[in-house]
């Protein structure tokens, strides 16, 4: 079975500089790992290698055993990545309901012929999307926003948003951006939950980008540390914690 | 043997398109907004001209120089009122707004003149040259003496001028140069103006050669496009380099391939240009592709 | 789903059904007018959806539109065709026009780049016209003859009438259903947020293409219905002027808004007909109309309409 993820000596350069340096490591369905490092370590970048926002300059990225490093985002996106951004991930002149049905698009089986005709697979496709985005919104306690512009919701609310409409589909890989931005301390005690259901009831492997220690020590299997770039440790949180190269790393850079 | 004096005839339309390409650079370097409006500013000066010469029968240099000034004008009046407003706004309102902008020109030039035929009379004889196998007609000489003569004075007041220098700063960084003191907003003004009024020559040695039409800043507009898609969209030397270029491609392609081209030569570039290389000759990328 | 939408539906259906009576009151250039309004409304839809809904800034709407005109006009004239027959050709050549304008957007072209490249395009079009004497009759340009739907004439304004009124209504629900679907869903994503909706699995490139050739589709037939109305067709009509009055069309009426670009289609092709006999007052209407319209009411006057009725709310005009 090969693992749901795999990095493989993935290396990313602009110029001289190496923003992601010759990074290796694999996560397996149901496991929640978190990409922890000091700002500008990279960690970002690793996000848009495996989306296909940033090209690889070597190694390969494997999905499921296929490679994708050289796959548009879309075709990614639809083979089941799906991702929240640090800022600005959202559509700000759709609704929020309308934000989540856009993460259900690849699920909407509906020809042109029949969206014209408004045939009745079109309709109950459009519905069946609908009811599933309502769905998600209620999951994580925001039901009530489904009809609000989304530029017109609080930092907090937009990023919740955004989560639901990244698990739009029970996508089998999802990668949080740093999730829990913004967000009140209910807000981030329904994100944890929701995030911990995900991984233990559905399977879904999860990569997370996270400042916030005590979510990082809650959720996370495993941490995996970068610097400038390079992995520098990939093991369980309070192992990690304790690393003399972690430490160091974040004390250099204070 | 063409050669020579296809050359030779496209330099000097080619310097026509100089004049105009630059004078929109002038404009996109200073706001980085494309004025679909320009190629009525060209119209509306070269209308000026006329109305300063033949109308109130002034001699040619000051009439040319009277309608620079108020085509200085028009362009300030129309940066602060109209674009200022929403510079920060989405691209499709400010493409909007110069188009419409320009339309308002044009129509109150085809409401005034419409129906007439007009020339603007040229204050030199219409006399001819005869250089080795090239034929040197007046107008070529009076264009290209022209524009060459206006750059080298922009090219030292540019770089030699204090002025010059705080137009370089605004160009290379806006929040640096406000950072610095500079008025960035009445610089925006005064660049509209500027290039306005360049655009303004342009019109003037243009209605020297054909008959003054209100359209005639369609045609001005596309060729300017062209001319700064081929040297680069946001160069200077870009705008006059691809100018020059342009006018030399027509009047060969023109020749040895298709009188076609005579007229297509700034479509097909435009278009194959944006396709291929988007950043032209000398560009940086102004243009940028997602 | 909520009332004001079903309501929404419905309008469209029976706004032109009560039009019916209309030809029993208006004289002939009463009824021409009110054919060249129902003419300009799949011509300012499909501009609208490229603009409005794609948020793309290509200017290649009059290249559509003298498409769809002179296949229209070659057909009859050459080859004989009725004028109903020729309308399905002229929006699937607008459809192809689309599909060209379309590669820019795709090789990564935005903004002001595409803006020029498409107004080259349309320029590049009309000279082909004048250039192709031998089909399109030139600068001179071309007589389109007479034509009847199945026996029925077609040369009087009333039958036109009620021709145009079935066309524009098709293309405006077509149209509404387009838009409300993911398709219309993955347009507004990509001119909100072009790499989150790649992110969402939209496959852009796919989206660009489709708003392009609906647009080029439903503009294209507004050509063939120009070409009936007006019997006569010259590279002139598809100018930089045309297309700036298409301009006026979606502003005014509301960008995005399938209902401002009714709105706009009514309005604004009111005004060359008032403004006949006084050359250049026209544009200078439409340039300050449009002025006026992005410093004031930059959502056009659908959005106005819609602070008075929820029945005229579209997705775009929440803020109005």
């Amino acid at each position: 079975m090969p693992a749901l993820l795999e990095l493989a000596e993935v290396t990313v350069r602009y110029g001289g500089l190496a923003a992601v340096d010759n990074v290796s490591f694999s996560l397996e369905p149901g496991e929640v790992c978190a990409v922890i490092g000091p700002n500008g370590a990279g960690k970002t970048t690793l996000f848009n290698t495996v989306t296909g926002n940033a090209p690889t300059s070597g190694g390969r990225i494997l999905f499921r055993g296929e490679e994708i490093q050289r796959l548009p985002p879309h075709a990614i996106a639809a083979r089941g990545i799906r991702r929240t951004f640090q800022q600005g991930g959202l559509f700000g002149e759709l609704s929020a309901l309308e934000n989540v049905l856009t993460g259900l698009h690849t699920g909407i089986v509906s020809g042109l012929v029949g969206l014209l005709l408004r045939s009745r697979r079109a309709l109950a496709a459009e519905r069946e999307a609908t009811r599933a985005a309502y769905g998600l919104l209620q999951r994580l306690g925001i039901a009530e926003l489904a009809e609000r512009p989304a530029r017109e919701l609080s930092g907090g609310q937009q990023r919740l948003v955004e989560i639901a409409r990244a698990l739009a589909g029970d996508p089998p890989l999802l990668l949080l951006d740093e999730p829990a931005v913004g967000l009140s301390p209910p807000m981030r005690a329904a994100l944890e939950a929701v995030i911990g259901s995900l991984a233990r009831e559905h399977g879904t492997g999860i990569l997370l980008i996270e400042h916030a220690i005590e979510l990082v020590m809650n959720l996370a299997d495993r941490v995996i540390v970068l610097n400038y770039g390079a992995k520098i440790a990939d093991a369980p949180p309070a192992e990690a914690r304790a690393n003399k190269t972690v430490l160091e790393a974040y004390l250099g850079h204070a | 043997m063409m050669l020579p004096q296809l050359v030779v005839s496209g330099i000097s339309t080619g310097m026509l398109y100089a004049v105009v390409a630059l004078s929109m650079t002038v404009v996109y370097k200073a706001t980085t907004v494309v004025n679909f409006g320009h190629g009525d500013l060209v119209m509306a000066g070269a209308y000026a001209a006329f109305v300063f010469t033949a109308g109130l029968g002034l001699p040619f240099v000051p009439g040319l120089v009277l309608a620079l000034g108020v085509l200085f004008l028009m362009g300030l009046v129309i940066e602060r009122a109209l674009i200022a407003p929403i510079l920060a706004g989405p691209h499709l309102a400010l493409a909007m707004m110069a188009l419409a902008a320009g339309n308002v020109l044009r129509g109150a030039a085809r409401l005034e003149w419409g129906r007439e035929t007009l020339m603007l009379a040229r204050p030199y004889p219409q006399t001819a040259f005869l250089l080795g196998p090239v034929v040197l007609t007046m107008d070529d000489i009076v264009i290209t003496g022209v524009v060459t003569l206006l750059l080298l004075v922009l090219f030292a007041v540019f770089h030699l001028s204090p002025v010059g220098k705080i137009v370089q700063a605004v160009f290379q960084s806006q929040r640096g140069a406000a950072l610095v003191g500079i008025n960035v907003s009445a610089f925006h003004g005064t660049m509209w103006g500027t290039g306005a009024a360049l655009g303004a020559v342009g019109g003037a040695l243009l209605a020297l050669n054909t008959a003054l039409t209100p359209d005639m800043g369609a045609w001005t507009l596309v060729r300017g496009f062209a001319a700064m898609t081929l040297g680069g969209f946001g160069s200077l030397y870009g705008a006059v380099l691809g100018g020059v270029l342009l006018g030399i491609m027509e009047k060969l392609l023109g020749f040895y391939v298709s009188t076609a081209f005579i007229d297509i030569t700034a479509y097909v570039v435009t278009i194959a240009v944006l396709l291929v290389r988007p950043r032209g000759l000398f560009g940086s990328g102004a243009l940028r592709r997602v | 789903m909520a009332s004001p939408r079903r309501h929404q539906r419905r309008l469209f259906w029976l706004l032109p059904l009560a039009l019916l009576p209309l030809p029993l009151f208006l004289d002939q250039y009463q009824q021409y007018v009110v054919n060249l309004m129902l003419m300009y409304v799949p011509v300012g839809v499909g501009f609208n959806v490229v603009v409005g809904n794609l948020g793309q800034l290509a200017f290649s709407n009059v290249a559509f539109f003298g498409v769809g005109a002179y296949t229209a006009g070659i057909l009859m004239a050459k080859l004989g065709l009725p004028w109903w027959a020729t309308v399905p050709p002229a929006g699937v050549m607008g459809a192809l026009a689309g599909c060209a304008a379309s590669v820019p957007a795709l090789r990564g072209v935005r903004s002001f780049a595409l803006a020029i490249m498409t107004l080259a395009f349309g320029e590049l079009m009309r000279w082909t016209y004048i250039r192709s004497e031998w089909l399109t009759g030139g600068s001179m340009g071309m007589a389109v003859p007479a034509s009847d739907l199945l026996g029925w004439r077609l040369d009087l304004e009333a039958h036109k009438f009620y021709v145009f009124l079935v066309l524009a209504t098709a293309v405006v629900i077509a149209t509404d259903r387009l838009l409300r679907s993911r398709v219309g869903r993955a347009f507004m994503a990509i001119k909100d947020n072009e790499t989150a909706a790649a992110a969402m699995g939209v496959a852009t490139g796919r989206y660009y293409v489709l708003g392009l050739a609906w647009s080029g589709f439903v503009v294209g037939i507004g050509g063939a219905m120009y070409a009936l109305l007006v019997g006569h067709l010259s590279p002139d009509s598809f100018n930089l002027i045309e297309l700036i009055l298409e301009f006026a069309i979606i502003m005014v009426g509301g960008l995005g808004s399938l209902v401002g670009s009714v709105l706009g289609a009514l309005v604004i092709t009111a005004t060359p007909e008032i403004f006949a006999n006084f050359p250049g007052f026209e544009e200078l209407i439409f340039g300050l109309l449009i002025v006026l319209v992005i410093l004031v009411l930059p959502r056009g006057l659908a959005s106005l309409l819609a602070r008075l009725h929820p029945l005229f709310r579209d997705r775009y005009l929440e803020d109005a």
